[in-house]
């Protein structure tokens, strides 16, 4: 019986980015967009997401006089990310 | 990147490792850029007390040594917040930070030991031992750190370019003069450093 896949995590952007957030201490909305190439709507959504689901925080504040979103990976996040790709192997496993 | 996209399990873990490859390419990328930075920094420098040391035959110009980090880090921290995506450290790039500064404690405690000791000593053919000693310890303590980092970034040119800056380096210090010819060892070292960040942000584009 395989584990469920979290399916959260189980959407491409979103994957993405818990991806980034769980190799770094932090990085901010620009990072992210960057990173993922997303649009700023789509990427604000699937954050939002992660937040509700407490995956991940977001603080806002202010770079100089440039507002700065900053995103984070929260233990509960980095937990079902670990899990996620536990899971990944065993269905990657099973199926050679 | 679509948001909703069914992805198979091989396709998931496939862009989990890509995301983990470009962060690494990112890390890389932002060392390219301090590498010539400092290269650049490490080879004006150099070439200045030597030329100084050379007209007016005082070793003292290698106080000018210590002007470099006064320049270096600022330079660098204002070329580090003109960027506009931020990423914060990660462990990589933690461990980076600490081999840099290790080297940078090491070597300026290598260098003030050797001061003090040029002053206590009045023999002057102990303080030209000293003196000279100096250069081949801090060249190969700069390899040794250059290598450590291309060990941890997993990059073979960074990897050898350590290894061509401390054992070519020792190489040369050995075949150099014992006086202001010392200091080209220290523009070889930053000419080799500036090659390095060209060719990893390259590498990493």
């Amino acid at each position: 019986m395989f584990p469920k896949l979290d399916p959260l995590l189980h959407s491409e952007l979103r994957l993405a980015v818990m991806s980034i957030l769980a190799g770094v201490d932090e990085a901010d909305f620009t990072y992210l967009k960057k990173q993922t190439g997303a649009t700023s709507g789509n990427l604000s959504v699937q954050i939002d997401k992660l937040t509700a689901a407490d995956y991940i925080t977001v603080e806002k504040g202010f770079k100089g006089k440039m507002p700065r979103t900053t995103c984070k990976i929260t233990p509960t996040g980095q937990e079902a990310f670990s899990h996620y790709v536990e899971s990944l192997k065993e269905y990657l496993s099973a199926g050679k | 990147m679509e948001q909703n996209k069914e992805m198979t399990a091989s396709e998931s873990l496939q862009l989990i490792t890509e995301t983990l490859n470009n962060s690494r390419k990112d890390i890389l990328r932002s060392n390219a850029k301090y590498y010539m930075i400092w290269g650049v920094l490490l080879t004006c420098f150099s070439l200045a007390i030597y030329l100084l040391w050379k007209s007016t035959g005082h070793a003292y110009w290698n106080l000018l040594w210590f002007a470099m980090p006064l320049v270096g880090f600022p330079l660098a921290k204002w070329i580090g917040s003109k960027e506009d995506a931020v990423r914060s450290e990660n462990v990589i790039s933690r461990i980076t930070r600490g081999i840099w500064l290790t080297f940078c404690i090491f070597s300026c405690s290598v260098a003030l030991f050797s001061i003090l000791y040029s002053f206590i000593n009045t023999s002057p053919i102990g303080a030209i031992a000293v003196g000279t000693s100096l250069s081949g310890q801090i060249i190969l303590l700069f390899g040794m750190a250059e290598t450590i980092t291309g060990v941890a970034l997993k990059n073979w040119i960074i990897k050898n370019a350590g290894v061509v800056t401390g054992i070519g380096g020792l190489a040369l210090y050995y075949g150099i003069g014992l006086y202001e010819e010392q200091m080209l060892l220290f523009t070889f070292a930053g000419i080799v450093l500036f090659i390095t960040g060209i060719l990893v942000k390259r590498q990493n584009r």
